[in-house]
């Protein structure tokens, strides 16, 4: 059941109605049910494993707590997260590790394949730092069966993020009073911002995008360009749509998301990007994996920094499957890091010593990032084969560019969309970037408030009839597969 | 070494890793408040600490530091 069909919007009100109705003691159980409906939705095998691995981590978390000795704490903490991490890696890259796995899978069960379910990775993690934030004292330990389950399993999250930390999620949560009308609103405003980006942008470019990528032999340098250019902002509005969504359905339930965008590319560096970019995922691996690698590795002086970016950003590429495509884009973004962070001290006193620089910074900083960005979400894009294949023709070598594709030629017809649908794209990636840009801004909102409900309003059912104006065949949400 | 004699030392540290002379730090500063302070920057900061005070911090004791008093407080209980 996506987010897009119409059985979930059903799925929705019917949710929506019993939770309003139930007693407020019982409303956690009502959301807790309604999570596990929707995941059984998609994968009733995969329920089950949901809920056994709640309920080891509910036992675990509880182990912790009891044992008095550090080193136990310890122990209980590495025994618990390694059995998650074996579970992510026997689901996710059991492609990898297929032969001997799936061979002995075979002999048992002929016919079944091992296929990740849906969500598992978004999961894991919140349950991987659930137990590390009770070793850690960082969280207390859930007395609540009910509280916990509903952390790991809650439906707006559970498809595509984002990855709540327990605390936060605990804090909101806690005594699950009803969000008045104004907060109900707001959730709503976001579905509807949510699924503006994802309709009206990301599946116009996700045309564009199809062609360039599945044949790149039969387009020149400037429409290849081009295509790379659509995928970055497809990405970009598909993943924080999904994640609009999310928010918007958490908040008409009382509890807030964690943000997972903020103007990513206006970054000025690399490092900059990744904490603007999936920022849920970024934060959890910084503090989960980046920084007892980095405290561990720090007598090792700039080789050990540059190690632990490394690791950390192959795990933020691995992290989305199993693929070479994947592995490159994180060994891509971790050397691009490296290079920046390395090179930051230095790029700094450059520019302090010529001032006039500082405003060409201002302007250059977005830029390059964008496209060092634009060239690493090429390798996120296709196969490893592929990126090379579509990289060597963008860059104009005469020898590697097909015969008869000249490399300037810029055809809308073979692109799939015309130069006014483009046009209107554009102006629609403006649009979303200055609602995103003013919604961070308080006077801005105060600004949108204040004016008159009509206004509101109109504009509201204008981005409805946008959307419905838009539907053509809806691709599924690019994170959903994660 | 007392808790008003670690805070010239630790601003000192803070306007080295941050490559800002103009820094200035509170109690309450945050990671929020300094440019630049991101998780790369806070373990280079936190090995900068660890030299200038001689004392060692473990993983735990970095998660817990919410802000620059977390901080001074981690130090002094270290160098007792």
């Amino acid at each position: 059941m996506s987010f897009l069909s119409a059985e979930f919007g059903i799925f929705l009100a019917l949710g929506l109605l019993i939770f309003y109705l139930s007693p407020s003691q019982w409303r956690p159980r009502v959301l807790l049910g309604w999570s596990y409906a929707f995941y059984a939705s998609w994968s009733p095998a995969g329920t089950v494993l949901l809920l056994f691995i709640t309920l080891s981590v509910y036992l675990t978390a509880r182990w912790i707590q009891g044992r008095s000795a550090e080193s136990a704490k310890f122990a209980v903490t590495t025994a618990g997260v390694a059995s998650l991490l074996v579970v992510l890696i026997v689901f996710k890259f059991n492609a990898w590790l297929s032969s001997p796995f799936q061979a002995l899978l075979g002999d048992i069960a002929p016919g079944i394949r091992v296929i990740a379910p849906l969500g598992l990775s978004y999961y894991l993690f919140k349950a991987m730092g659930y137990l590390l934030d009770v070793y850690w004292e960082k969280v207390a330990v859930q007395r609540s069966f009910v509280s916990l389950a509903l952390y790991i399993s809650f439906f707006p999250q559970i498809v595509s993020g984002p990855i709540q930390r327990a605390g936060d999620f605990f804090d909101r949560f806690d005594g699950l009073k009803r969000p008045d009308s104004a907060e109900f609103v707001v959730g709503l405003r976001r579905i509807l911002f949510g699924f503006a980006k994802k309709v009206v942008i990301a599946d116009r470019l996700a045309v564009l995008v199809a062609n360039t990528h599945s044949n790149p032999s039969r387009f020149s340098s400037v429409e290849l360009l081009l295509g790379a250019y659509c995928y970055s902002f497809q990405l970009y509005a598909d993943f924080s749509g999904v994640t609009d969504i999310a928010i918007g359905l958490g908040l008409l339930f009382g509890v807030r998301g964690p943000e997972n965008f903020n103007l990513p590319y206006f970054a000025r560096n690399v490092q900059e990007f990744w904490r603007r970019w999936h920022m849920s995922l970024t934060s959890w691996l910084s503090d989960y994996l980046f920084l007892p690698l980095r405290m561990s590795l720090r007598r090792l002086g700039t080789f050990g920094l540059a190690l632990a970016i490394l690791v950390n950003m192959l795990a933020v590429g691995l992290w989305h499957g199993p693929t070479w495509a994947y592995a490159a884009f994180g060994a891509i973004n971790g050397i691009f890091m490296i290079v920046s962070v390395l090179t930051l001290k230095r790029r700094n006193a450059v520019f302090q010593t010529h001032p006039w620089l500082a405003s060409v910074r201002r302007w250059t900083g977005p830029l390059v990032t964008f496209h060092l960005m634009v060239f690493a979400q090429i390798f996120f894009s296709v196969s490893l084969g592929s990126a090379f294949t579509y990289v060597g023709r963008i860059v104009p070598f005469p020898a590697v560019l097909h015969a008869g594709v000249p490399m300037l030629r810029l055809s809308w017809p073979l692109l799939g969309i015309s130069v006014w649908t483009f046009a209107a794209l554009c102006a629609g990636l403006v649009t979303m970037e200055a609602i995103h840009w003013g919604s961070q801004h308080a006077c801005w909102r105060a600004r949108f408030m204040s004016a008159p409900r009509y206004v509101r309003w109109g504009l509201y059912y204008a981005s409805i009839l946008i959307i419905l104006l838009s539907v053509r065949t809806t691709v599924s949400f690019i994170y959903a597969q994660f | 070494m007392t808790e008003a004699e670690i805070f010239p030392k630790l601003t000192a540290v803070f306007r080295d890793v941050f490559d800002n002379p103009q820094l200035d730090c509170s109690d309450s500063t945050t990671a929020q408040d300094v440019e630049n302070w991101d998780s790369i920057t806070h373990v280079t900061l936190v090995v900068a600490v660890e030299k200038a005070f001689g004392v060692s911090f473990t993983v735990k004791d970095i998660r817990g530091l919410a802000n620059v008093g977390d901080f001074r407080r981690l130090i002094a209980k270290r160098v007792k």
